[in-house]
């Protein structure tokens, strides 16, 4: 017998199920905050497509989602002079007649004159339509059966169950009133909670009641009884938890890597550029079997990652030059850059971060502060990028997805209140540019400075976001106190945003996904391979190497890109390795390499790698036009760094790109430099077979084909205009192709 | 009254339209009352489609915030401190009077449809033209705007996301600056609608004798033959790894490959960008200035197929040079508004505008393309200390033309001092809203930002009665 059919015994035994208002058998009171707003929600009516919307639809405006039930009974009950709700003649009420299409309703019919739902607001209206604010019970529960399914074929649905528990001590059977939300296409639910499968595979459905939610884990599978394991031996508890939850859904991942494939990654993703033709002829020749471990050991030590490494932390902290300006740049770059090189606990960089004040010249944590500045963005940015919370939602109103309230917000934002910065100095060149600083500011604390909670027009007292209220001592200094309780290994979410988000950078899609979205209704898609790492990361004193050692050293991430039907469909559960293209800085600095010609930036030294251009834009452009390498980290996406996000970087192709590939102005001169690598060889007289090795090792890291090597050869010496026109063109057609612009 | 009447009828029928996209609501089998989510509603966005009623928009922006009190909307009744120093003259719509420093607008307004009463809020310029861009005002009306995935994308960007060209013409054509002001000002691009739906932009002068564009063209020793070549060889690559059936995003970049040879191949593209191909009487009375060259070149664009031409009147604010620069005449540093724009963005626009007005006009390219001529503001009623006007959003003057709209017709008023509108104000979302209905978009569409929260495309509603 399936698991779930056990649960849902177990479940009928411990449920109680009281008819109330809900019976066919007549009226007992209607709550307005508990039945009205649920069928507000049910019917669709408060959702943010619908008069839940910032601006309502058709002059009609509900609070999100039941947020605010007060100003919901004020919009049902006052505006439109009452027109909405006709007490004498509850039937005209034009929330009944419009929800049920007896008048035109934009948003269609929501349910039938015969529909429970209606009998309920009837009721209600017949009632007199009161507020129930004072005497209304709060749901303290919602229990959902099952939580977590798997489901074989052929059954093709299975029925969940939804109980609420309320704050009087009652509770309900609410399955047919709850809220279901699927957040793909592998399945749909039925406005009764019956979840059907549409395709197999793992998915989530949302269930919502009043104002709590709970994210249950549905997966269906094909019977296949001849179907095998056909995966990798797991090496590590990675590999064994994903692929025990692959065998579950009869998936087979696809095969390991080659080890060109995997050498190109662990460059690109350790170092941010491919390997040199002489590092992958080195490798390619290595005859020992843990030659992968080994390259992992070499290029963790390498200066290199330290510098690609302390980009992905300058995208978050907004380390661009306008708000920093360049010495501020320079200063926290050098001080990430030096923080991963020796090895610094990833915990006690953050605590720096968070706490630091002082001049953002001398403590080079305190530019965090000054890229951000206003308590809002301080508040907003910080449990963003250490804690994986989305919170400007609730600045205005409670999360609709999370369990963040506004007051949550508000309490998070006074601890930044006393934040304050002083300007030195401030040599901007554009007296209109008020985002421009340049000179050195000091990060202090003030001794006093409120933050005014809006819904109470009190100042909130300063706390931390945690499911139990708690925020610094009194007479504590609060940064201090802040940072030590981020940048704790007690604080799950801190670790897990740290640990998800190395394994964004390593995998391509965060277990959590987006990485600094981290809340109950997004659940990561495994779970405990998340709190697996937590604890490996946690023991391990949260060593950033110790990480990433242990993620490349799994099968998982060794598995290649060739995905075939069976898992094709499942990339985000890390069945394949989906194609990525080269990232700008990757991109950059691996075409200067494989030319060995420099790319200029603009404010840097020639030869400067584009993995060590501190911030976003040196100098302006209307000072200077865009140097050929700012010109590329423009084009293939390096985030301006304005917002602290992940989501900023662009990873998407364009016209414009294939543009500058084709016949830009970059690449062409980057090909017919004369003292490029094509000049250098032809000049000291290299064969032919040397040039096109060299080109294939340099830029696909293997030797050619024969197919290649013939074609290529006689290409070479049929050219009329020449060899090296030839060798350009040949050059060229490697540099474009998918093979060598693609991470795969 | 009964106008009144018939623009309801007309809302009515609109809405109607609007019903039939809401059914979709129950796409994805959710059901009726199933809840929505992103990806699930990604695929909703892709409503229904209104009736196509224009084919393009050209969108002439004034940066700096033209003044509609010494243009448009003339107040020779108020007083002088109000009505200022030019006075109307008659134009080719009878009751209807511009600037006298207009004369050959003048003789083109029977081609003109007027919206006097265009509103909305920000009284910075970035906040301001990001509003007159998108259509949407920012949260903050802060000099501090900061152009960041967090604000809406561009209309051409909206249009090229729901309705983009399929052929080689780029949809969504801007130039030839990108504008700024301090900061560059925001609504410029896609934004969260992602890099792939950006404009086609450059910021090449169309006036310079060697106007061409760098993406058509192709350097010293390419030609399109050695492409071919050079892309033969890639494909023999590519063929060693299947990387091209296997993995659709190698796939997607190489279908960019196809999309760039073909506009470099494209004669139709090529030819709409060679201004050489004019007659020069035509390009002088188009006038040898970069705005002027700019709009003839809108019209080729317009002929070729694009969607929406975007042309910047100036690259900043400007307004205290009589040479140069954008509409901002404060009468800052010791200068005065009227000598400069008397002499300088007047006789231009004058010149400008009707040229390009009735060259579309008689080419019969008007039925079908929106010229939209505005700035992010209009400028204050009264003339400050330095004879000159301030930044005024609550009430301006925005110049339509083209697309099937009542020609020679002004919708609105303005008070007695051009303040505040007295009748049928316009929000710049409504006029955003007008722009997609007449391209064919339902203006209720929405899209999903990076918070993934739910946003019409416009906010307002289509300005019906401009319809003719």
């Amino acid at each position: 017998m399936p698991k779930w059919s056990v649960l849902t015994i177990a479940w009928l035994s411990w449920a109680v199920v009281p008819a109330g208002a809900w019976g066919q058998e007549g009226p007992s009171p209607v709550s307005y905050r508990v039945d009205v707003q649920a069928v507000l929600a049910k019917a669709g009516c408060n959702r943010g497509t619908c008069h839940g919307n910032k601006n309502g639809k058709g002059g009609f405006r509900l609070s999100l989602r039941g947020d605010d039930p007060a100003w919901d009974h004020q919009a049902l009950v006052r505006d439109q002079l009452g027109r909405r709700i006709d007490l004498l003649r509850p039937e005209q009420s034009l929330l009944l007649r419009k929800a049920t299409l007896q008048l035109a309703h934009q948003g269609g019919k929501r349910f039938g004159t015969d529909s429970r739902l209606y009998r309920i607001l009837l009721h209600w209206i017949e009632q007199g339509a009161p507020d129930d604010a004072q005497e209304a019970p709060q749901v303290v529960e919602l229990r959902v059966d099952p939580r977590d399914v798997v489901v074989e074929a052929p059954r093709e649905e299975v029925q969940l169950r939804v109980q609420a528990r309320f704050s009087d001590g009652s509770a309900r059977d609410v399955t047919w009133l709850a809220v279901y939300e699927a957040v793909d296409q592998r399945v749909e639910v039925t406005p009764e909670g019956r979840v059907r499968r549409r395709s197999d595979g793992q998915s989530t459905v949302l269930v919502r009641f009043l104002n709590r939610q709970v994210a249950v884990r549905v997966a269906f599978v094909p019977r296949r009884p001849q179907w095998q394991w056909q995966g990798p031996e797991p090496r590590n508890f990675i590999d064994r938890l994903v692929f025990a939850r692959l065998k579950q859904l009869r998936i087979n991942p696809a095969p390991l890597c080659e080890d060109v494939e995997y050498l190109r990654r662990a460059y690109l993703d350790l170092l941010g550029r491919l390997p040199t033709a002489a590092e992958a002829r080195r490798f390619a020749s290595d005859p020992r079997p843990d030659k992968r471990d080994r390259l992992i050991e070499q290029l963790l030590q390498h200066p290199e990652f330290a510098d690609f490494w302390a980009q992905k932390w300058c995208d978050v902290l907004r380390v661009e030059e306008k708000q920093l300006d360049r010495k501020g740049v320079s200063v926290i770059f050098n001080w990430l850059r030096q923080s991963l090189q020796e090895g610094k606990p990833l915990d006690r960089m953050c605590y720096e971060l968070i706490a630091a004040r002082g001049s953002t010249y001398r403590v080079p944590a305190a530019n965090w502060y000054r890229a951000n500045r206003t308590v809002e963005e301080r508040a907003e940015n910080t449990a963003r990028v250490f804690l994986g919370v989305r919170l400007q939602c609730a600045k205005c109103h409670n999360h609709p997805f999370d369990r963040w309230t506004q007051d949550d917000y508000y309490h998070w934002a006074a601890l930044f209140g006393r934040v304050r910065y002083k300007i030195l100095e401030n040599r901007r060149l554009d007296r209109n540019d008020k985002h421009q600083f340049d000179g050195e500011q000091i990060v202090y604390l003030a001794p006093r400075g409120e933050v005014i909670n809006p819904r109470t027009g009190k100042p909130a007292r300063p706390g931390f976001l945690s499911d139990v209220p708690q925020g610094p001592r009194p007479g504590d200094d609060p940064l201090e106190a802040l940072a030590a309780w981020v940048a704790s290994p007690e604080n799950p979410r801190f670790v897990a945003t740290q640990v998800n988000r190395v394994w964004f950078h390593l995998m391509g899609r965060g277990l959590v996904d987006p990485v600094d979205d981290f809340r109950d209704t997004n659940p990561a898609v495994y779970p405990r391979v998340l709190e697996a790492l937590c604890e490996d990361f946690t023991a391990h004193r949260f060593d950033l190497r110790h990480l990433i050692r242990r993620i490349m050293r799994s099968r998982v991430y060794q598995l290649s890109w060739r995905s075939g039907p069976e898992n094709r469909e499942f990339a985000e559960l890390f069945a394949y390795t989906p194609l990525r293209r080269l990232a700008a800085e990757q991109l950059a600095t691996s075409l200067a390499q494989v030319l060995q010609t420099p790319l200029h930036f603009n404010g840097y030294p020639l030869g400067t790698q584009a993995t060590q251009v501190a911030g976003v834009r040196a100098v302006r452009l209307r000072d200077r036009p865009p140097g050929s390498g700012d010109r590329l980290l423009l084009l293939f996406g390096k985030p301006p760094r304005i917002i602290p996000c992940e989501c900023e970087r662009r990873p998407e192709t364009t016209l414009k790109q294939a543009f500058e590939l084709l016949s830009g102005p970059v690449v062409h001169q980057l090909l017919t430099r004369s003292d490029n690598v094509l000049g250098r060889m032809l000049r000291q007289g290299k064969s032919d077979q040397e040039i096109l090795d060299y080109l294939y090792w340099s830029t696909l890291s293997r030797p050619p084909q024969a197919e290649e090597q013939v074609h290529l050869l006689a290409y070479v010496r049929q050219h009329r205009q020449g060899r090296r026109r030839a060798w350009e063109d040949v050059a060229w057609a490697l540099l474009n192709s998918p093979e060598f612009l693609f991470r795969r | 009254m009964r106008a009144q009447a018939g623009v309801q009828a007309e809302q009515a029928v609109w809405r109607a339209g609007l019903l039939s996209r809401r059914c979709l609501l129950r796409v994805g089998g959710m059901g009726l009352l199933g809840l929505t989510l992103p990806r699930l509603l990604q695929a909703r966005e892709r409503s229904p489609r209104l009736p196509q009623r224009i084919k393009s928009v050209v969108f002439l922006f004034q940066f700096g915030g033209p003044t509609h009190l010494d243009t448009f909307d003339l107040k020779p009744q108020a007083p002088e401190q109000v009505r200022g120093q030019h006075r109307p003259i008659a134009t080719s719509v009878p009751g209807v009077s511009v600037c006298e420093h207009l004369p050959r607008l003048a003789k083109v307004m029977h081609l003109v449809t007027q919206v006097r009463t265009l509103h909305h809020r920000m009284k910075n310029h970035n906040p301001a033209a990001y509003t007159a861009l998108t259509g949407h005002e920012p949260p903050v009306d802060d000099i501090r705007l900061r152009d960041t995935l967090e604000l809406y994308p561009a209309y051409g960007s909206v249009v090229d996301h729901l309705a983009p060209n399929t052929n080689a013409v780029p949809t969504f054509v801007a130039y030839p600056y990108v504008i700024r002001d301090g900061a560059i000002t925001p609504g410029q691009h896609a934004s969260f609608l992602g890099k792939q739906h950006d404009p086609f932009l450059f910021t090449e002068d169309p006036n310079a004798p060697d106007f061409r564009l760098p993406e058509l063209t192709l350097p010293q020793g390419m030609s399109l033959a050695r492409l071919e070549d050079r892309r033969r060889l890639q494909q023999l690559i590519a063929r060693q790894t299947r990387l091209l059936d296997q993995a659709a995003e190698a796939a997607g970049m190489d279908a960019y490959y196809r999309r760039a040879l073909e506009m470099l191949n494209s004669r139709r593209l090529r030819e709409a960008f060679d201004l050489g191909a004019e007659p020069e009487k035509l390009r002088r009375q188009y006038t040898r200035t970069t705005y002027g060259q700019c709009c003839l070149l809108a019209r080729r664009l317009v002929e070729a197929g694009v969607k929406f031409v975007t042309v910047y009147f100036s690259r900043g604010i400007g307004g205290q040079s009589t040479t140069r620069g954008g509409w901002d005449t404060h009468g800052f540093n010791n200068t005065r508004m009227y000598p400069i724009i008397q002499k300088y963005h007047l006789p231009l626009t004058d010149r400008v505008l009707s040229t390009f007005l009735e060259d579309l006009h008689s080419r019969g390219l008007l039925d079908e393309t929106l010229v939209v001529w505005m700035g992010e503001f209009g400028r204050t009623p009264r003339l400050n200390k330095n004879v000159s006007r301030d930044h005024w959003p609550y009430c301006y003057t925005a110049l339509l033309a083209g697309g099937g709209l009542k020609a020679g017709y002004v919708h609105g008023a303005s008070d007695r001092h051009g303040a505040f509108p007295d009748r049928d104000p316009v929000h710049v979302g409504d006029l955003a809203a007008t722009l997609f209905y007449l391209l064919g978009i339902d203006p209720a569409t929405e899209v999903y930002d990076v918070a993934q929260r739910p946003l019409a495309i416009a906010e307002g509603r289509p300005v019906l009665p401009l319809l003719g």
